[in-house]
């Protein structure tokens, strides 16, 4: 189990190691600690919490858009932003939000607790792993970019053809989204690569699909949607790039295109990305809910199948995107039923979360409560969702603030609530401090305030007919009321959101102060395996690869129920807990590589924006990076091997 | 992408020679994640398989109808016999060399054999037989290759541009991303001919060689497939 | 248990709340946009259908949201009562529950799937193209969206042909419509009886218009939410779409598909009028225009149109016929340079997208003309009028020309909406024109009744 590499292509076969350098590569960097160590690591935690701090940051970083787009909404026929500004801003605000926070912060929570729930020391692809996140953050960094090199793409997060166009959008912006996009989608495609050979492979013995814990699964399954996914949007954007950079015709209506191309490609893709930016969450909160309500999870194949169902019908409700763009009554039939039914998969979880509250003994910590908050908030979603099914309503309500309203519901009330709750959950997991309750509980409530006055109201807005993407209206379209209570409350959500750093650096110091009290290996009294280990994680997980015998193993290795359904204590957490001194342990060492390769593609997508000369250095660097990735050492051999690795474990998987 | 293949040589390998890793679905990561990739790999070439399709209907109906911007997009000063040939029949059959695609689809398609049996060669320790194989599949890949490029300027002189019509923007698109993955596999195979020269891809490491192969395969059935729906149907 | 009854009843308040709210919201008919307040067969279909969805979504909302409410204020220890050793019952499941909630919500989503697809095909029957339309419609009406304006064309002689300008009948409404017999882009001049709008469509009240909806350059949206739901208007492609109007009246509408820098200031107008006064209507914009006598302030403004405006804008006149270009570039169509046709430009109630009122109504306390946006509308004396021609230049009964307004518009147009007249989108400024010449053009398209 443990993350020995092979001996590397460098040395002849045979040859475990040798002092010199070979083939002139790099020794791997030995640093521990320190910013060289974060740059270079391949450690699955480490690159979790870079993760995490990325997306944050880009949810700050994509927050202030929203609310220049809510100050410039707050009255009627306002100057703040010009037509040109207001595009610009509701384009990045959309497409940072969906690719550089959502989506990483999923991929925060699955790289830091996969491999943990799974009873592994690291993923499948330690390296790869690692150029995953820089090569998100390479995108993410060059996209944003693009406010300082001549202005930001102004096609909107769906970027629809013909006016994504050189004709309609003739400034680099949409080219920039483009490039940018289709890197940061080279890191979650080889995530989701390395994600699930981790998970399909690389279980702890006795960790059989049933006894995966449910954030697993829905890790999983999204990890799936990804891999399928993320190709389609790939060639609707390589298209949009010959179309834009080389004289393409893909797009071009003179030469008989037809733009709904677009529309259908950009959709294979968009919608799976809907679930699977939901499916992490709903992890999340299977996973909250059952300890702080200190009851097993209310149906738990149920839980696992309406995931993996909802994985499969994802892939076929797309054109309920595109009900007015005039694809034929038969689809919209066909698609309008298709999406009437992934109600289904949804609506069971919700049920089963109440069924685990019910006749539960709740404990309403703050994570408990975002969790409790997404059942509520995410449900006022799902229904709304439910609406735009019924197609000819959709004609009605599509491209109105009443699907803003929506999507906001399902994707802050769904997504960022279970990653609030997520956050706090495994917080002295990560880090070994547990956060504050009382700014914690003030975060909660004040988000749920704030969340709700900003988009409650634009159910109103839409359903009275004010069309999204609007830089401004007139005071006789009678939206002013409900805008400005918008705008009041995107002020309050902007603080709620906030709170969370506040309260981070709050904890910390206080918890310094205290002179760094542990919170023990299992704070909460939880289920699954990663509080079967020292707080925070040890460097290499596990000392000894459990072994797993039922669904919710470490739960049952503290109590036992009896005939009737009553727990008794058997050990407490303390007793249980790996002691955390992983002797004669062998880790994978950090590498330069990974983040080497990551830089190099956004020097080609710069070339492919300003000049086709850039891309040769950025290829030459590409292919350099990859050989030296691919001859490096397993290990630095200028030092000994100090230890032998641990031995296999024989038995099979049962 | 690549990335994925290249990590093959710095992990785990389990196979009957060698005393692999412990994994759960007993397949080694690395031939797992070569599956999951291909996977992937099938929805980007559906994709563009489909958006050929799409912009050669759409072309073929506007050249039909007599758009004049659509054949002017397909015409120069020479090939008005083949563009009457086109309308005349609906078709863009005119345009390709049918006996001379089939060809170099035989010779991509032997390329598979051959690196079947540089598979069996590491895994039966005859390197010098490997090195052969992979030299042969090496050349054939490439010997399409040039067929390709010859095709390419053909067509160029036919009047099918990349920028002139859709037709051409598709189907240079499409046939030209085979080809690029056609060329990755190239630089593979002659890495694990150097490799092997250097004493370094032997029957501990036939995994390696599996990988490229399943690879390699790959691009052919995909070759398979665009001969067909673009050469043979139309 | 009391507290928690008590509790639960203020909690059912609460979820009512909202919904008490959007009903507000329905029955409000001081918003021109509300999708609640139908005013045509079409928007009364969708509006019947969704109300009662609504409904019920909002009892499973009350009830799902304060379900989840009333559990955790019911089972919640307080932090002194916690027991670490005192556990619920530890319940795993129950499939017989589980397949129920499963087969629950399935069973209702397929009866309401079932009224979902009643009414696809009842729309779709009446939008279909060919039979559907000529079996439904007195009126045909092609609606060509383009960057940031909407062009209206009529159908007049009823040929059911939209001719192109090699005369190619192609745009044939009868038929079933094949957009590969379209040329790209729609170089549509027309019939010499039909005519072209553009901004405000003007209709009959009580019959069926269908609309066959494209677009010149990105993709749009044609939506008037009272009499129906939005159809996207998309280049290379034609759809159909229809609506009825019950009652004369203004609707109005906005562009519902993102199409660049000035979509929120693509509006349109819908006005309905009774059919005898949309024949007049009808008959008046048929006309050629008048050329204004020589001398006077009008002629030199067509004079200043003809050097400044005429590269876009048309206006049609004796000899300059309607299937004339008259030096309209159509190179530069697929940007939307094509521009409104001004023939009728005084009749029509809105200019520049829909954006200002063309005609504004004296400010009661100071006597001065109102600012140019749409903020007051005096529709009513607007249908009232005798016929649609201004007793003066610039005066209309009580209503005055908006000519603040519109001297701003012309002098520099992209101060006043976002537009890029330099990539060939929308109007350029005009900043060498002089006030007086200003004064000369307005004084023209004044004329232009």
């Amino acid at each position: 189990m443990a993350i020995v590499e092979q001996e590397p292509l460098a040395l002849p076969a045979g040859e475990p190691s040798r002092s010199a350098r070979p083939l002139g590569v790099f020794s791997r960097p030995r640093n521990t600690t320190g910013l060289k160590n974060w740059l270079t690591s391949v450690d699955h935690k480490k690159i979790g919490i870079m993760y995490g701090v990325a997306s944050l940051f880009f949810l700050l970083w994509g927050g202030v858009p929203a609310l220049l787009i809510r100050l410039q909404l707050a009255r009627p026929n306002q100057g703040l932003l010009s037509g040109d500004a207001y595009n610009q801003i509701f384009t990045m605000h959309g497409t940072v939000m969906v690719f550089l926070v959502v989506m990483p912060m999923g991929a925060a929570f699955a790289n830091y607790l996969l491999p943990l729930q799974i009873g592994a020391r690291d993923v499948a692809f330690p390296r790869i792993n690692a150029f995953s996140f820089w090569v998100f953050l390479a995108g993410g960094i060059m996209l944003n970019t693009s406010w300082f090199l001549g202005g930001g793409p102004d096609g909107g997060w769906f970027n629809y053809a013909p006016n994504n166009g050189i004709a309609y959008s003739p400034g680099i912006g949409i080219d920039f989204w483009n490039v940018a996009l289709m890197i940061a989608g080279f890191g979650s495609l080889t995530g989701a690569v390395n994600l699930i050979t981790t998970v399909l492979n690389m279980r702890a013995p006795g960790m059989t699909w049933m006894r995966l814990p449910v954030f697993t699964w829905m890790t999983l399954v999204t990890q799936f949607l990804l891999l399928f996914a993320i190709p389609v949007l790939t060639v609707a954007q390589l298209l949009l790039l010959f179309d834009r950079r080389f004289d393409g015709n893909f797009f071009n209506v003179a030469q008989g295109a037809d733009p709904l191309l677009w529309q259908h490609l950009f959709w294979i893709f968009g919608h799976p990305e809907v679930y699977l930016m939901i499916l992490p969450a709903f992890g999340i909160v299977s996973e909250v809910i059952p300890a702080f309500a200190r009851k097993p999870i209310f149906g738990y194949p149920f839980m696992v199948f309406s995931g993996i169902a909802i994985g499969f019908m994802g892939w076929g409700v797309w054109a309920h995107h595109m009900f007015v763009s005039g694809i034929g009554p038969l689809s919209v039939t066909a698609f309008a039923v298709a999406t009437m039914f992934i109600a289904v998969p949804t609506g069971v979880k919700v049920l089963n979360w109440m069924a685990t509250l019910w006749g539960g003994k709740l404990i309403l910590n703050t994570a408990m409560l975002f969790s409790i908050g997404l059942v509520t908030q995410f449900t006022l979603g799902g229904l709304s969702g439910v609406s735009h099914a019924i197609a000819p309503a959709d004609t009605q309500q599509t491209d109105t603030y009443y699907i803003v309203a929506h999507f906001h519901y399902v994707l802050f009330g769904g997504a960022l609530f279970g990653f609030y709750s997520g956050l706090y959950f495994w917080w002295p997991k990560a880090f070994g401090y547990k956060l504050n309750e009382k700014i914690g509980k003030w975060n909660f409530w004040t988000m749920v305030l704030g969340f709700n006055l900003t988009f409650g109201p634009m159910h109103i807005l839409g359903l009275q007919g004010m069309p999204r993407r609007m830089q401004t209206y007139d005071t006789s379209q009678g939206f002013n009321t409900w805008n400005m209570w918008a705008t009041i409350g995107s002020f309050i959500l902007a603080f709620a959101t906030l709170s969370i750093l506040y309260n981070a650096l709050v904890s910390y110091l206080g918890w310094r102060r205290a002179g760094r009290p542990n919170p023990g290996p299992d704070p909460w009294d939880a289920r699954s395996l990663e509080w079967s280990i020292q707080s925070p994680t040890p460097e290499h997980n596990f000392d000894v690869t459990p072994t797993v015998t039922s669904l919710d193993d470490w739960w049952y290795h503290k109590y036992q129920e009896d005939e009737n359904g009553v727990l008794r204590r058997v050990a407490s957490s303390k007793e249980l807990a790996q002691p955390g001194n992983g002797e004669g342990v062998h880790l994978p060492a950090p590498s330069y590589w990974p983040i080497i390769v990551a830089f190099s593609l956004p020097i080609i997508g710069y070339g492919l924006i300003f000049s086709l000369w850039l891309c040769i250095p950025g290829v030459f660097l590409l292919l350099a990076a990859m050989y030296g990735w691919s001859l490096e050492p397993a290990d630095d051999l200028d030092q000994d091997h100090h230890s032998e690795p641990e031995p296999e474990l024989a038995q099979t998987h049962g | 992408m690549a990335e994925a293949i290249i990590d093959q040589a710095a992990t785990p390998v389990a196979d009957e020679h060698h005393e692999g890793h412990y994994t759960s679905l007993g397949l080694s990561n690395m031939k797992l994640a070569m599956w999951l990739f291909l996977g992937s790999e099938v929805l980007l070439f559906g994709a563009l398989i489909s958006t050929y399709l799409l912009s050669k209907t759409r072309f073929l109906t506007e050249l039909v109808a007599g758009n004049p911007e659509v054949v002017a997009g397909i015409s120069n000063d020479e090939n008005a016999e083949l563009v009457n040939e086109m309308i005349t029949k609906g078709s863009v059959e005119p345009l390709f060399d049918i006996p001379f695609t089939s060809l170099s689809s035989f010779i991509l398609l032997m390329s598979s054999l051959t690196m079947v049996l540089a598979h069996k060669s590491v895994t039966e320790g005859n390197y010098k037989n490997l090195r052969i194989w992979l030299s042969t599949t090496m050349l054939l890949g490439a010997t399409f290759m040039a067929g390709q490029v010859y095709e390419f300027t053909t067509f160029y002189r036919e009047g099918l541009t990349y920028d002139g019509s859709l037709l051409g923007t598709a189907f240079y698109t499409l046939t030209g991303f085979h080809g690029a993955h056609v060329t990755g596999g190239l630089i593979m195979l002659g890495s694990l001919i150097y490799l092997s020269f250097k004493g370094r891809m032997q029957k501990d490491r036939a995994e390696t060689v599996e990988l490229v192969g399943l690879y390699w395969h790959f691009v052919d059935i995909v070759w398979v497939l665009i001969f067909t729906i673009v050469y043979l149907i139309h | 248990m009391q507290l928690v009854k008590s509790r639960t009843k203020w909690l059912a308040g609460a979820g009512g709340l909202p919904v008490g709210l959007l009903l507000a919201g329905c029955a409000d008919e001081t918003k021109p946009l509300n999708t609640f307040n139908p005013q045509g067969p079409r928007a009364e279909l969708i509006d019947n259908l969704i109300q009662p969805i609504f409904l019920i979504a909002a009892v499973i909302g009350v009830a799902v949201v304060g379900g989840a409410i009333v559990l955790t204020i019911k089972n919640r220890v307080k932090p002194d009562d916690f027991d670490p050793d005192d556990f619920p019952a530890q319940t795993h499941g129950n499939p017989t529950l589980e397949w129920g909630w499963t087969a629950a919500p399935a069973v209702l989503l397929a009866g309401i799937s079932v009224f979902t697809v009643f009414a696809i095909w009842d729309l779709e029957e009446t939008n279909a193209p060919g039979g559907g339309i000529a079996g439904g419609g007195e009126l045909d009406v092609m609606v060509i969206g383009q960057q940031w304006w909407w062009e209206y064309r009529y159908d007049v002689d009823g040929d059911g042909f939209f001719e192109d300008v090699n005369g190619n009948g192609v745009l044939n409404t009868t038929d079933e419509w094949d957009p590969a017999d379209a040329e790209w882009p729609l170089e549509i001049a027309l019939d010499d009886d039909d005519v072209s709008v553009a901004n405000e469509m003007v209709i009959p009240a009580g019959e069926q218009i269908d609309l066959s909806i494209t677009s010149r350059d990105v993709i749009h949206s044609f939506w008037i939410p009272r009499l129906n739901g939005k159809r996207d208007a998309v280049p290379g492609r034609v759809h159909s779409w229809n609506f009825v109007a019950d009652t004369p009246g203004e609707y109005t509408g906005w562009c519902t598909e993102y199409c660049g820098l000035s979509h929120a200031r693509m509006r349109m107008n819908v006005i309905a009028l009774e059919r005898d006064e949309f024949n007049r209507w009808l008959a008046n914009q048929s006309r050629v225009a008048d050329i204004p006598s020589e001398d006077t302030e009008a002629a030199a403004g067509r004079q200043i149109f003809q050097q400044q405006c005429a590269s876009c804008h048309i206006i049609w006149e004796e000899g300059i016929g309607q299937d004339a270009l008259y030096g309209r570039d159509f190179e530069a169509a697929l940007t939307a340079k094509a521009a409104p046709n001004l023939t009728h430009f005084a009749t029509r109630s809105v200019m520049a997208g829909a954006i200002y009122s063309t005609f504004v109504g004296l400010d009661a306390n100071t006597n001065d003309l109102q600012p140019g946006n749409r903020n007051d509308r005096y529709l009513d004396e607007y249908l009232e009028l005798p016929s649609f021609i201004p007793e003066e230049n610039d005066q209309l009964g009580e209503l005055r020309w908006n000519r603040p307004q519109l001297k701003r518009w012309i002098k520099n147009a992209p101060s006043q909406k976002d537009m890029a007249p330099e990539d060939l989108r929308g109007m350029p400024a005009f900043p060498g024109l002089t006030d007086s010449e200003l004064d000369q053009l307005i004084a023209y398209l004044a004329t232009l009744d």
